[in-house]
């Protein structure tokens, strides 16, 4: 499954849809907002998204994910709007037989995400707002 | 032929817009595209500096164009 949505997201919802009887390992990432970025603090961020692209980038990731790690299924939700520092932004849960699948197969649809997914954060601190751009984030 | 441009996040600041309508000659190119958009849009960062997605596809600069596409200008994502 794969979501971009303005909602918050459920850990436990997604966790419970993974248990199934040839899963015996769930690794999730939850993402969240830190308040601080290379020295400053950051008070929020506003998350955009080229909504219809990226949708169909999520699942060309998760397919990739599939088949490379022979894992049973992989979720991936990310939010956009105003995130508040502590908020989550993205969640990736990823059920296989066992865990070393799991983890590898979450840590490579992270780092894919963040590569390829047309979206782009902007982080407000007391001094301004500015893009992040330069892989940072 | 008529192109839809749109843009995003930081490149949507630069040019003050969130999409607009292009009337081009057949076989431009989207090198073509570019100049034509930085023409009207002088803030409109280096052709280095940005991604470009025809049809929601990554896209290189000599793709040709069609009538219709949707041609989306993206700075480099900070997703995740």
């Amino acid at each position: 499954m794969i979501k971009i949505t303005r909602e918050d997201f459920s850990v436990d919802e997604v966790v419970r849809d993974l248990r199934r009887r040839e899963v015996g390992a769930i690794v999730t990432f939850i993402g969240i907002v830190r308040g601080e970025s290379q020295g400053r603090q950051v008070e929020r961020l506003e998350v955009e998204a080229y909504e219809e692209m990226a949708l169909r980038e999520l699942e060309e990731i998760r397919k990739r994910a599939l088949e490379r790690f022979g894992v049973e299924e992989a979720v991936i939700i990310h939010r956009v709007g105003a995130l508040e520092v502590s908020e989550n932004i993205v969640l990736v849960a990823v059920g296989a037989a066992h865990r070393a699948e799991a983890f590898e197969a979450c840590r490579f649809i992270l780092e894919e995400v963040k590569r390829l997914a047309p979206i782009w954060k902007k982080e407000y601190t007391p001094e301004g707002s500015s893009w992040v751009e330069e892989g940072e984030g | 032929m008529r192109i839809t441009v749109r843009f995003f996040a930081s490149i949507r600041e630069e040019v003050g817009l969130e999409r607009e309508e292009l009337h081009l000659h057949e076989e431009s190119t989207v090198r073509d595209l570019l100049k034509v958009v930085r023409e009207a849009h002088p803030g409109l960062r280096d052709n280095k500096k940005l991604l470009v997605a025809v049809n929601g596809v990554r896209s290189r600069l000599d793709r040709g164009l069609r009538e219709g596409d949707v041609v989306a200008l993206l700075p480099p994502v900070s997703g995740g």
